[in-house]
């Protein structure tokens, strides 16, 4: 017998979705000051479904989290989760959730990672012995066996992160939410995370909701990913879908004989979106659909041009992003109330297509 | 005990999830598994109080055993100040001071005691919001409620512990002699401090909705030296105040020698009521500073 059926194993008799979000709203602050943080969203979630929400700082994802999980009470709509009203009960309608919020915060970094795991699993609602296999399991995936006895203050920023991550998974939830879980990781942190994320979420058929303002943990690891824009849903279709929406491609061109007047001229003539004739070797990067490639390399040729390299620039999630939200990855606007206050990546390049957050805090 | 409310609500989740978990070990033999590493041994069983009251007990043991400098500090400070108190009083007042030492060492006890659970339990609340970990409990089965209470209950234990050090101490370096009859000093003075655990609380429902004025809070403590040393004896209405009328039937206790079951009925029915009330009085401004907190957005704000 296969351990796990197709559908969870604890499908429900008519397999309602694992999370249902009906016009929440929440607004902080009152008359002409009041922030609408949370606008009119609705959304559901399927079983075993791993859900982005992506959006820049101040867009409402954190306080859409809080809302759904209940620590913020939302004004206005209603929350269904693995088919229970929370406003029936919230204590049985979360018992099969648990959430990371804020990174590495919400786990007791006096204890060691085993005692979290033991002590997480029972405020979740599990006897820790009874599964103390799966601790062990969690552990070793997560390559924390090691470190089972250690206090969590002394672990290293991207270990407490993957101990967060095996605290939540520890009481066996089936919904999981993730705000930021790579806030703070360094690259190589940051993919070992995601790698885990995707692997544990297939294998253990979690349905998890992760919030990142990091495209490549949305593209790595989500099935579908909801953008939010200023407290509204403005995007919500799979990672793929949304990456066909944007039918725009194009060709970055790099050489030593690209003078200023060239790349003037070919802004006359090309869709020009990014020159930089100070760069050693100086680019042009030209937006290219249909003939518009030959008659740029024709054009260049004609300059006399020799190129010294040619890539071809596909659409990223982040050129989804800042055509749906007007607004760079890294977040532009100021913080609301409970939301990711100081948040890295403000001011990143775009050009440069997600970094991860090394040294950021 | 039973199950919390919770896990006995969500049975058909839980009882799913367990009756597959354990149709799989059933399939694989219970053996160690099959090769594809999923939920083999993993059974899991609702958690009932008992679990939860082994888990935050154990948890605040843990702490206590680890991290001991605070406990120590804590004693230290206390025999610091007594001796002033005693040494400087003694210059000061002379004979006066011998005269009430028995009286004084006993309220220095109590005051120990209170301030220790009170700052204990307030101070606990500020670190678990900063923590992020209140945040978290508020969507267990659970709920924080019980939590917080077991916590108080560990953290009047522990301070029982220490103010025994700082009694035993005390009663060395004065030569007094005190009646110490285990059952009613612990039973009186535990109940005293149960109200003022009531003020922990809900200087924690405060902290959590401001978290500046929190701090402020602590210096309600030394007013807990008045609260000792209340007149109730010429003022009886003062009784109802938290402290004041355990520290008064601690005294007799200590100083007079009288026993638990010697004591009027009335006077240990007001001790548990003033201690119970005090508790629930706290305990709801906790519970709707919490909720507002929510409402505010402002739970998870450090």
């Amino acid at each position: 017998m296969a351990p796990t059926t197709p559908d969870g194993p604890a499908p429900a008799p008519d397999g309602t979705p694992a999370l249902s979000v009906e016009e929440l709203s929440k607004r902080f602050g009152s008359g002409g000051d009041a922030v609408r943080a949370v606008d009119d969203v609705s959304f559901s979630v399927e079983r075993g479904s791993v859900v982005g929400l992506l959006g820049p700082n101040g867009a409402g994802k954190t306080t859409l989290i809080k809302s759904v999980l209940g620590t913020v009470i939302p004004d206005e709509g209603t929350v269904r989760v693995l088919g229970r009203d929370a406003a029936d009960g919230r204590r049985a309608t979360y018992a099969n959730v648990d959430a990371m919020l804020e990174g590495a915060r919400n786990d007791y970094w006096r204890l060691t990672v085993r005692e979290n795991l033991r002590y997480f699993a029972t405020v979740g609602g599990v006897a820790p012995d009874s599964v103390a296999d799966r601790h062990d399991r969690l552990l070793d995936r997560l390559d924390l066996a090691e470190k089972a006895d250690t206090p969590v203050r002394e672990l290293s920023r991207g270990m407490k992160q993957k101990m967060s991550l095996a605290s939540v998974l520890a009481g066996g939830a089936k919904l999981v939410f993730l705000d930021e879980p790579t806030l703070g990781l360094d690259v190589e942190g940051s993919r070992t995370l995601r790698r885990e994320l995707r692997r544990l979420a297939e294998e253990d058929d979690l349905t998890v909701v992760v919030s990142s303002h990091d495209m490549r943990v949305i593209e790595d690891v989500c099935d579908r990913v909801i953008v939010m824009s200023a407290g509204a849903v403005v995007a919500d279709d799979s990672v793929e879908r949304l990456l066909g929406a944007v039918d725009d491609y194009r060709v970055r061109v790099a050489s030593e004989e690209l003078s200023p007047a060239t790349i003037d001229d070919l802004r006359g003539r090309f869709d020009v979106v990014d020159a930089d004739a100070g760069a050693d070797p100086p680019t042009v990067e030209v937006r290219t659909d249909g003939d518009a490639a030959y008659d740029l390399f024709d054009a260049l040729r004609a300059a006399d041009v020799t190129l010294d390299r040619v890539d071809t620039v596909e659409p990223s999630l982040e050129d989804v992003f800042v055509r749906l939200t007007g607004a760079g990855a890294g977040g532009t606007s100021g913080s609301e109330p409970g939301d990711e206050d100081g948040a890295p990546g403000t001011g990143r390049r775009r050009a440069t297509v997600v970094g991860d957050d090394g040294g950021a805090r | 005990m039973t199950a919390p409310d919770a896990a006995a609500g969500s049975s058909t989740e839980h009882a799913g999830a367990r009756s597959s978990s354990t149709s799989t070990s059933t399939a694989a033999g219970d053996g160690p598994g099959d090769g594809d590493g999923a939920r083999v041994g993993d059974d899991p069983r609702p958690a009932t109080y008992v679990d939860l009251a082994r888990a935050v007990l154990y948890r605040e043991y843990l702490i206590f055993v680890r991290y001991p400098a605070n406990a120590i500090g804590g004693i230290v400070v206390s025999l610091v100040f007594f001796g002033l108190l005693f040494f400087g009083g003694r210059l000061l007042a002379g004979r006066a001071l011998a005269d009430s030492l028995e009286g004084i060492v006993v309220g220095y006890f109590l005051w120990t005691l209170a301030v220790g659970a009170y700052s204990s339990v307030s101070n606990d609340i500020g670190s678990e919001v900063q923590w992020g970990t209140l945040e978290r409990h508020v969507t267990t089965p659970f709920g924080f409620a019980p939590v917080a209470l077991l916590k108080g209950v560990a953290k009047v234990v522990r301070t029982f512990l220490t103010s025994a050090i700082i009694l035993a101490v005390m009663i060395l370096l004065t030569g007094t002699t005190l009646a110490i009859a285990p059952v009613t000093v612990v039973v009186i003075a535990g109940l005293a401090v149960v109200s003022v655990l009531g003020l922990g609380f809900a200087a924690g429902g405060v902290t959590v909705l401001y978290k500046r004025v929190g701090n402020w809070l602590n210096l309600l403590q030394f007013g807990f030296v008045v609260l000792v040393s209340a007149p109730v004896l010429d003022r009886p209405w003062l009784r109802v105040l938290p402290l004041a009328h355990g520290s008064a039937m601690l005294q007799r206790a200590m100083v007079d020698g009288v026993r638990l079951w010697e004591f009027p009925l009335a006077d240990l029915a007001l001790l548990v009521g003033i201690a119970v009330g005090y508790l629930a009085v706290g305990s709801l401004v906790f519970h709707y500073a919490t909720r507002r907190a929510r409402r505010l957005g402002v739970l998870g704000d450090y």
